[in-house]
């Protein structure tokens, strides 16, 4: 294989990682406060994309024109959106059922999500066929030996990672950080401690949703199609990237994120017959690593006590 | 041993049986007019009569008096039911579509009857229910194809494959739990599905041709006459196919109804202390997987025999979805509960067209509100029983 | 076979960098009564839950009667004869109470999958017989309460839940009871009436030996014959309820003075 195709195979393997780690944080963020799985997470992220799209169309009416101003509206509008429907689906559907059995809480965002992903196919315009995202991004590249490294991948990478650096700084470094620790450690002592406990919650969940809509629209930027069905895959490959990293733990969940990434890059590098088995492969590698290491690479707290 | 809680009379002052058989009876015709209903304004005035009906027919006692006469009466019961189907099936007779429809909601029910051994029961939710029926579908496919085994042991066969790449799962599924576990099987769903859309040999995104069910040289897609009236082929489908949802009905019950039963109910509730009291908690973790599993592989042989053609879109992540919102809808645990499911999340969309295109939204919808508002389901689980009629003096 | 039923030997068992068992050494005799006190967190439940399988030690031995259990699974050490109670009832709520005590008797139930699904008729002898046997138990401690064997657990008060954890582990006729705490939660006149309980159960049967982890120091004085004290992971002290109440130690324990 020459250098070219392998660094087409890395730019575009770092490119999935830092995606799946968007969403893979979500998921740990979630876990890590109120110990549930929210699996409708990558349905909201489709919302986001799709509300990305709705604002393209918007700004477009409206005359703007300038690229970079887009792509501030689009990600501005975007992800406070999609932020206030995460914290939505924690204030109605999440909370209500803390003290049912943890499974509940899985199912009913699980149906969420299959409710939010079939209205946006039926009630979006056309919304069961893919849409053209717009590539607002420069699309200069630089050869590099052999493969050509296009700036809008450098862009979204960079952004990305920022991203993932500030969500990390926020939490091990804010105020706000130190309280969304706290009740993840211990709900009752954070409330005596005279922190606004469902407050909390919901800016958690508003929070994974927002790095979840900016995954959505980096997703849209690169693929330049955005798709009713992109949540399940994104979502479940989140889920499992958080999960391979040990769920609740913010630094398990960026691992298993560019983990993934980098199985299906292997499956796609590996089985170059056979690239369409890439999602079969990885799949079966998480499922195989779960075989291993029940509760992912990272132990989670165990919390049956005796 | 006389049974005390059996009250001599019950709804409306009249005998437990009598009522049970009119139930039964009842449910019977509605059952027939509802499959035979053309018009939307005649589907929608009958959903609308057996939800009122239901609702005020509960609210004056109805279930207390139907559950005495299942306690006391159960062979007659049985039998009734029984009945009830195989009039439903010969007075459907020469329709196609009904007939059709039927069969679909007998397998389906068939698979969520093992999916609420796996979940209702031992607490290990499975979301690739819908790829383990496509399993024994696909096998199906295969064997009737390519080789000369009789297509009575192809059901088994379907069964047996699902339970050996179940086996695969096993590890992952038995060593974690909650969450966890289910990841594996949405995984394992997700997994099979594109499997199935990459695979040449199996068809691709097209699928492959099933042969038909054949049983001591009768083939089932022609068409049996009957006193003079020739027989939609489906007769023949819808009567294996009932067989099949009775067969796996009682043995679920059974097994509820057993030490094994309690195993697995405790191996739920709290597997640290089921263990401190010697159960084995993985030998009955392998039981309940394997059982359901087996049960969705053979309902799958069967379907893929029915409809004659398969391909992955008809097992995808969504239809595994459906089967769990099945087993939630009717009541975790609850038998019955899975038929009424079954019955109303199969046939709801089929005979009413306008929604068959909202189907994932509507039952995703209904599942929100159930588990917001009414978790333990539309027919709650009793507390268990082993014999029915045994309430010993006290 | 010497007369000791349980013995441990330097039993250690480590969490991360935290000793919850220190070298503990403690023996058990047929028959006896044994009081495990400590300050919270001094390792009394972890030395059940060693024992009984659920952690395995980081060091040290376990026996019991004659045979070496240390590190076997929760099962095997079900088997060879240990049942317990849990400090957090752990009955299965939904389930009814003769549910709740057919869990404690697995070991004597068929549970083959022929037998359970076919044989209908010799199943539902076993469960005849079982019934009887549960109900005999639970009469022992409340003629009332056995004549709600099909209610669920979960509907009964805490003194009447403790009874039925005591009989599911009782059913299965253990050589050692281990009971976590059983006045947890309960109000003054409900742990005088556990205690006699647990004496009448006693005396019922004469070979069973019982460890008994308690705060409630009237508890413990009523009812050991001998008592253990722990001090993070330790054994501090050991003797009758008066000599541990004497000592000094265990009173510096106690009260966190040096």
């Amino acid at each position: 294989m020459d250098i070219g195709l392998l660094g087409q195979y890395l730019a575009n393997g770092v490119m999935l990682g830092t995606m799946y780690a968007l969403v893979a944080v979500g998921f740990t963020l979630f876990f890590g406060v109120l110990d549930v799985i929210k699996f409708s997470h990558g349905d909201v992220l489709m919302l986001g994309s799709f509300t990305g799209f709705t604002v393209y169309i918007g700004v477009l009416a409206m005359g703007i024109e300038n690229p970079w101003l887009m792509i501030a509206v689009i990600l501005i509008v975007s992800i406070t959106t999609t932020a206030a429907v995460g914290a939505l689906i924690a204030r109605y559907l999440v909370l209500p059922l803390k003290s049912a059995p943890p499974l509940n809480i899985l199912l009913i965002t699980l149906m969420l999500g299959t409710a939010i992903r079939e209205a946006v196919r039926l009630f979006y315009p056309d919304g069961s066929n893919p849409k053209n995202f717009p590539a607002l991004l420069p699309t200069a590249s630089v050869d590099l030996g052999g493969f050509a490294l296009r700036a809008d991948s450098v862009i979204l990478v960079g952004a990305g990672i920022a991203v993932i650096i500030g969500l990390n700084l926020l939490i091990n470094r804010t105020r706000l950080g130190l309280a969304i620790r706290a009740v993840a450690q211990d709900e009752e002592t954070a409330k005596i401690m005279g922190i606004n406990y469902t407050l909390i919650v919901l800016v958690t969940f508003a929070i994974g949703s927002g790095a979840a809509a900016f995954a959505g629209i980096m997703n849209g930027l690169y693929y330049n199609e955005v798709n009713f069905g992109m949540g399940l895959l994104l979502g479940l490959i989140g889920f499992s990237a958080a999960i391979i990293g040990g769920l609740g733990n913010i630094y398990g969940a960026i691992l298993g994120g560019f983990l993934f990434a980098g199985l299906q890059t292997v499956g796609a590098v590996a089985l170059p017959f056979a690239s369409a088995y890439k999602d079969v492969f990885a799949f079966g590698v998480v499922i195989a690593l779960m075989a291993w290491k029940p509760t992912g690479l990272i132990a989670e707290r165990s919390s049956d006590r005796v | 041993m006389t049974d005390k809680t059996t009250p001599k009379s019950g709804w409306l002052g009249l005998p437990p049986l009598a009522v049970g058989l009119g139930a039964v009876a009842a449910t019977a015709v509605y059952g027939w007019l509802f499959l035979l209903a053309e018009s939307e304004i005649a589907v929608l005035g009958l959903v609308a009569l057996a939800a009122l009906g239901g609702w005020a027919l509960g609210r004056t006692g109805l279930p207390d008096t139907l559950d005495a006469a299942m306690r006391g009466h159960g062979r007659s019961m049985n039998g009734a039911i029984l009945l009830g189907l195989l009039a439903v099936i010969f007075l459907l007779g020469e329709e196609h579509f009904p007939l059709l429809m039927l069969t679909t909601m007998l397998l389906y029910m068939t698979v969520a009857l093992g999916l609420n051994v796996q979940f209702g029961l031992t607490g290990m939710v499975n979301f690739a229910g819908a790829a383990f029926f496509g399993m024994g579908a696909y096998t199906a496919a295969v064997l009737t194809a390519h080789s000369a085994v009789p297509p009575l042991l192809i059901l088994v066969a379907g069964g047996v494959i699902a339970a050996a790449i179940g086996f695969l799962l096993i590890v992952p599924v038995v060593r974690t739990a909650g969450h966890y576990s289910a990841v594996v099987t949405i995984a394992f769903g997700v997994l099979f599905k594109t499997f199935l859309e990459v695979n040449d040999v199996l068809g691709g995104p097209q699928g492959l041709m099933v042969g038909p069910m054949k049983l001591f040289g009768w083939d089932f897609n022609s068409s049996p006459v009957l006193l003079g009236v020739e027989m939609s082929f489906y007769v023949n489908y819808a009567l294996l196919g009932g067989g099949l949802a009775v067969l796996a009905f009682v043995l679920t019950q059974r097994l509820e109804r057993s030490w094994l039963g309690l195993t697995l109910d405790s191996v739920r509730l709290d597997e640290t202390a089921s263990a401190c009291f010697g159960l084995n908690v993985v030998r009955a973790k392998v039981l309940a997987f394997t059982f359901g599993n087996v049960l969705a592989g053979v309902a799958g042989a069967l379907y893929g025999m029915m409809i004659s053609f398969i391909a992955p879109n008809s097992f995808t992540f969504a239809d595994s979805l459906l089967m769990v919102s099945i087993v939630l809808l009717g009541g975790l645990g609850s038998l019955w509960g899975t038929a009424l499911a079954a019955a109303i999340v199969v046939l709801l969309p089929e005979k009413l067209q306008i929604l068959q295109e909202y189907r994932f939204l509507l039952f995703s919808g209904l599942v929100i509100l159930m588990l917001l508002f009414r978790p333990q389901g539309l027919l709650p689980r009793k507390v268990r029983s082993y014999f029915p009629s045994w309430r010993p003096q006290q | 076979m010497s007369d000791a039923l349980l013995e441990f030997e330097g039993l250690g068992k480590s969490f991360g960098g935290v000793r919850a068992l220190d070298g503990l050494d403690m023996r058990v005799k047929r028959g006896e009564i044994l009081g495990l006190i400590g300050p919270n967190g001094s390792g009394k439940t972890t030395s059940f839950n060693v024992v009984t399988g659920i952690y395995s030690p980081s060091q040290g031995r376990v026996r019991f009667d004659g045979q070496d259990i240390t590190g076997l699974s929760a099962r095997k050490v079900y088997e060879a004869g240990i049942a317990r109670t849990f400090q957090r009832s752990r009955l299965c709520l939904p389930l009814s109470i003769f549910d709740n005590i057919m869990i404690g008797n697995h070991a004597r139930l068929d549970n083959g999958l022929w037998f359970n699904l076919i044989r209908r008729g010799a199943l539902r002898r076993q469960v005849e017989e079982g019934y009887d046997k549960a109900r005999e138990l639970v009469a022992g401690f409340s003629r009332e309460l056995a004549g709600r064997m099909f209610e669920p657990v979960g509907a009964l008060p805490m003194i009447e839940r403790r009874r039925i954890e005591i009989c599911r582990a009782l059913v299965s006729g253990p050589k050692l009871l281990l009971l976590d705490e059983p006045s947890a939660g309960m109000t003054h006149d409900e742990t005088a009436q556990l205690m006699d309980d647990i004496l009448a159960v006693r005396d019922r049967m004469d070979d069973l030996s019982i460890i008994i982890i308690e705060h409630e120091m009237g508890v413990i004085e009523r009812l050991t014959d001998h008592c253990v004290v722990l001090s993070y992971g330790r054994k501090i002290s050991e003797g009758s309820y008066a000599q541990i109440a004497a000592d000094p130690e265990v009173q510096s324990a106690y009260l966190g003075v040096d």
